[in-house]
């Protein structure tokens, strides 16, 4: 039987991830990769019928059988995986003085480590075949900028960007590897940062077009992954509604 | 909650506190000390607390009587 290629969205069952594997799976079938099967079965739930899609239930956070995980759902289900969109994520806002290495381990390890290991997996040929085409990686517009209590997290999504460069060149020609850096968006992850309604109006201010959704991530994700941007590799793509460019004030 | 007394001296950078202080009235009371005591919960406590609830707190006293109330809930 001809094995189906899917795209692995990790970070399936919330946010940008849930609503990039949604709009996805209009043209493509995707994996849902996530901690929680409840909250997957919502996400495919919400995907189009018309295609096959599947759920890999995996904390990413466990790295030592993560690679072990992946083969063992490739093989089982007799899938390839032709794209991979990392949108799982960690982040919590932690000033300087209560840094600790826990933060940086659970930061890096979700954001950075879980993201390469991944990639190591799907481009071994025996397993995945040569399938793999396409990798975007949800970094943040953190990763050129600054900000404070974010040291941890925009180190990791300095780190992903890093990676996503090299990556591009290392798999060229046969992938594409790029990044798309969201603004602030309003998700479970970041819900913590939104409790402050005064905070909240102040920083949608800064934001030219306005506050911004996950879809908007997912189109952009989408245009990456299509073969309109056959020629995009290395690249960090910024979709933050203009607040990067913003110096006013 | 004599260790988060300890801490919270830490994180307001002073000599000693008092249960009746006001937060509003400490130097380093700013958004990026309620984020500290934030983390602080969660990462030593296991509780989720927010900016809004902790300025209610007003003072000290009040931030230890909150992160004492979430604990038992």
């Amino acid at each position: 039987m001809e094995q189906a290629a899917y795209i692995l969205v990790t970070g399936a069952s919330s946010g940008i991830g849930k609503g990039t594997a949604i709009r996805l799976s209009a043209d493509y079938s995707v994996i849902l990769a996530g901690r929680d099967r409840a909250r997957l079965e919502e996400t495919l739930s919400a995907c189009d019928k018309d295609r096959n899609h599947l759920i890999w239930e995996y904390d990413l956070a466990d790295l030592p059988d993560l690679e072990g995980s992946l083969e063992r759902f490739i093989l089982e289900n007799n899938c390839l995986i032709s794209g991979f969109v990392h949108s799982a994520g960690y982040f919590k806002m932690v000033p300087v003085k209560m840094l600790s290495i826990a933060l940086f381990q659970n930061t890096f390890n979700i954001n950075v480590i879980a993201a390469a290991l991944i990639v190591k997996t799907l481009t071994k040929k025996k397993l995945n075949q040569g399938a793999l085409k396409n990798i975007v990686f949800i970094s943040s517009n953190i990763s050129n900028f600054g900000a404070k209590a974010f040291s941890a997290y925009s180190a990791s999504k300095s780190a992903v960007d890093g990676l996503m460069r090299s990556l591009a060149v290392e798999l060229a020609p046969a992938v594409r590897v790029n990044s798309v850096l969201p603004g602030g968006i309003r998700t479970a992850m970041t819900e913590h940062t939104y409790q402050d309604a005064e905070l909240v109006a102040r920083m949608y201010a800064v934001y030219p077009l306005g506050p911004g959704s996950a879809g908007d991530i997912a189109g952009t994700v989408r245009f990456l992954i299509s073969e309109d941007a056959r020629w995009i590799t290395g690249q960090q793509l910024v979709v933050d509604g203009g607040r990067t460019i913003n110096i006013t004030g | 909650m004599d260790e988060l007394f300890g801490q919270l001296v830490e994180i307001f950078e002073v000599e000693s506190l008092d249960p009746n202080d006001h937060l509003v009235d400490l130097d380093m009371w700013d958004s990026l000390t309620q984020l500290s005591i934030i983390a602080l919960a969660e990462e030593n406590y296991g509780i989720t607390i927010s900016a809004a609830e902790l300025r209610d707190a007003k003072t000290i006293g009040g931030v230890i009587s909150l992160f004492e109330n979430k604990q038992k809930s």
